[in-house]
């Protein structure tokens, strides 16, 4: 029953609407005709037409009811009907707050503001929806206020002034300065030179051929394959679409979106790992795409056609890949993973391996245990010895037999996971206790300051 | 040959007896559970004789390799508690040796089930923001693995990294 004294705002009106349009069009369209036609309805269309109706009303009141403000540096969001809810959330605690624009917002100029809160790991709150600028000055607003209430509470932790990770974060106007877009061009051919093209031409020769001698209807046969195909890579195309990665005091700012718009802050402190992934058939051209992985984020990679949110570049030349890549890695002290050198198993591995022992490499350098695997997609996972979470050393019985055995770095889940396969059991035996030790002392160098040295 | 898995220290921690004593009692208890079917199956189906007869010493000689593997996989289970880590070793044919640092864990459980109760012994779950960790100490009489919770938690507080 507290009713705020601070002045609150309320969401945008068009909300009901936006929410229910799809049952909004669908009853307009079903009872339309009927309508105009003699005005008589129907008990159908009634039934509809009264849902409408207390929908509008209920999303009336619902819009009445939530009402968000910032107070003594918390996000306070009111909320409920029938029974009422009241939320706060820390504004310290935010991790990073997106900002989508499904189809239908965007469509009236709205946009959905989701706090990513630490600790919860799931998104906990949501504002939606917003009129898109106003979703962008209260992002600005909680982001900046946030950075200056750490700024306070390091300061009065005062053990060491450096909040080393993020460069002096400035409270006041967010600057954003663009270092990579996507041009459409490149997208699309590189959509068209994926792996998923690879499988789409090998099962469209496989059924077509099998249809063509089975019976006559070989041209059919590809065209569900041929549908899937394309709307996995349409969904992709639209996702990607406009692809823009910008640097702000934050973190990176990531901007994307056909139809749906998408804005995605990369905290640099939550950056687990990263997979430079590079498919046969972009290698001709040099390009390669890269994924991150975040602390309490977690999506897995562009796996089963769904672009993912864990994509921080889907295509790009490799140089601009590995650039943002050490970006990321600036807790590392923004090393190049290119530099870490990679060896491969040792010979005796082509017996349990025969195939992939010629496309495994692992090593760990200076500030980052590197793996890398794949023979169509090569995959360079990267994780910096700071994040290292635990270490597992594996070995079967037909390993056994030659002396070899895993290396496994264990990550938080997300598409990062670094790997040394086959490798010599006690090569591999030392690199767990010494992977320990540098990972033991990269946790340590990160708390007072940037851990530079490795 | 086994310095590949060897303690990092001196010698691993041994888990409780106990465990190979439950594991070969589930041996035996899924042992005469199929030999119960395979009576059922004998007299609703009538089988051959012959057939029975091999059908009841596959099931013999599977109880009597699992019998010897599951006392060899629960002698196997070793841990090490270090100053800021933990490391577990366990496995007879795939082995596996973790590292933990007490730093990166998230949380601490111990578990025990029924038939665990009975012979009153507990498992020690460590989570780490990983999901891959596969930290587990099963087989710790209940006191040790109290004590051993005890310290990992406060360990863990003490060393605790943040993500």
């Amino acid at each position: 029953m507290s009713e705020p004294e601070r002045p609150f705002r309320r969401l945008s009106p068009l909300t009901p609407l936006v929410r229910g349009f799809i049952l909004v069009v669908a009853v307009l369209a079903s009872t339309w005709d009927d309508v105009l036609g003699g005005g008589n309805i129907g008990p159908l269309g009634w039934l509809l037409l009264t849902m409408l109706l207390g929908g509008a009303v209920y999303g009336f009141a619902s819009w009445l009811r939530t009402k968000y403000w910032i107070e003594s540096d918390e996000l306070r969001v009111d909320t409920g009907v029938v029974s009422r809810q009241s939320r706060r959330i820390r504004v310290d605690r935010l991790q990073g707050i997106d900002i989508s624009q499904p189809f239908v917002a965007r469509l009236f100029g709205l946009a959905e503001l989701k706090m990513d809160v630490a600790g919860g790991g799931s998104r906990e709150g949501s504002l939606a929806f917003l009129p898109l600028r106003e979703a962008e000055e209260l992002r600005a607003a909680l982001l900046s206020r946030r950075d200056a209430v750490r700024a306070v509470e390091a300061a009065v932790e005062a053990a060491e002034p450096g909040d080393g990770a993020s460069p002096a974060a400035p409270p006041a106007p967010v600057p954003e300065r663009i270092i990579a877009t996507l041009d459409p061009r490149t997208l699309i051919v590189s959509l068209l030179l994926s792996p998923e093209s690879f499988a789409f031409v090998f099962a469209a020769l496989f059924f077509g051929t099998l249809f063509a001698v089975v019976g006559n209807l070989g041209g059919v046969a590809v065209v569900p394959v041929l549908i899937g195909f394309a709307l996995a890579q349409l969904r992709r195309l639209s996702a990607y679409y406009g692809f823009t990665v910008s640097e702000t005091p934050n973190g990176l700012y990531v901007r994307r979106g056909l139809f749906e718009k998408d804005a995605q802050t990369i905290t640099l402190a939550r950056v687990q790992g990263v997979v430079v992934s590079e498919p046969l058939l972009w290698r001709g051209f040099g390009w390669a795409k890269l994924d991150v992985a975040l602390a309490g984020y977690a999506r897995s990679a562009d796996s089963d056609g769904r672009p993912s949110a864990s994509t921080v570049m889907p295509v790009a030349p490799r140089p601009l890949v590995i650039g943002l890549a050490r970006r990321l890695l600036a807790e590392a002290g923004s090393p190049d993973p290119d530099v870490v050198a990679l060896t491969p198993p040792p010979l005796r591995a082509r017996w349990v391996a025969p195939v992939r022992r010629h496309f495994l490499f692992s090593g760990a350098g200076d500030g980052l245990v590197v793996s890398r695997e794949g023979m169509v997609t090569r995959r360079t996972h990267v994780v910096p010895h700071a994040r290292v979470q635990s270490l597992q050393l594996r070995q079967g019985p037909w390993q056994r037999r030659f002396g070899l055995a895993d290396l496994q770095v264990d990550s938080p889940p997300g598409p990062v996971r670094v790997r040394a396969r086959h490798r010599d059991a006690r090569e591999a035996r030392a690199l767990l206790q010494r992977e320990n030790d540098v990972a033991r002392r990269a946790r340590a160098a990160r708390s007072p300051g940037p851990g530079l040295t490795g | 040959m086994d310095d590949l898995f060897a303690p990092p220290d001196d010698a691993w921690q041994r888990v409780s007896p106990a465990l190979a004593r439950m594991r070969h009692v589930l041996v035996v208890l899924v042992a005469v559970l199929a030999l119960v079917v395979l009576v059922v199956l004998a007299l609703v189906l009538a089988l051959p004789l012959g057939v029975w007869l091999s059908l009841v010493v596959v099931v013999g000689a599977l109880a009597v390799l699992a019998w010897v593997q599951a006392g060899r996989n629960a002698r196997r289970w070793g841990y090490a508690e270090r100053d800021e880590d933990l490391y577990i070793r366990h496995g007879v044919m795939f082995r596996t040796l973790v590292v933990v640092p007490y730093g990166r864990m998230q949380y601490v459980d111990v578990h025990a089930g029924p038939l665990e109760q009975l012979f009153r012994i507990a498992s020690v779950h460590l989570h780490t923001a990983s999901p891959g960790t596969s930290a587990r100490i099963p087989g710790l009489p209940a006191s040790e693995a109290a004590r051993l919770r005890d310290r990992l938690t406060s360990l863990g507080e003490a060393q605790a990294a943040g993500l």
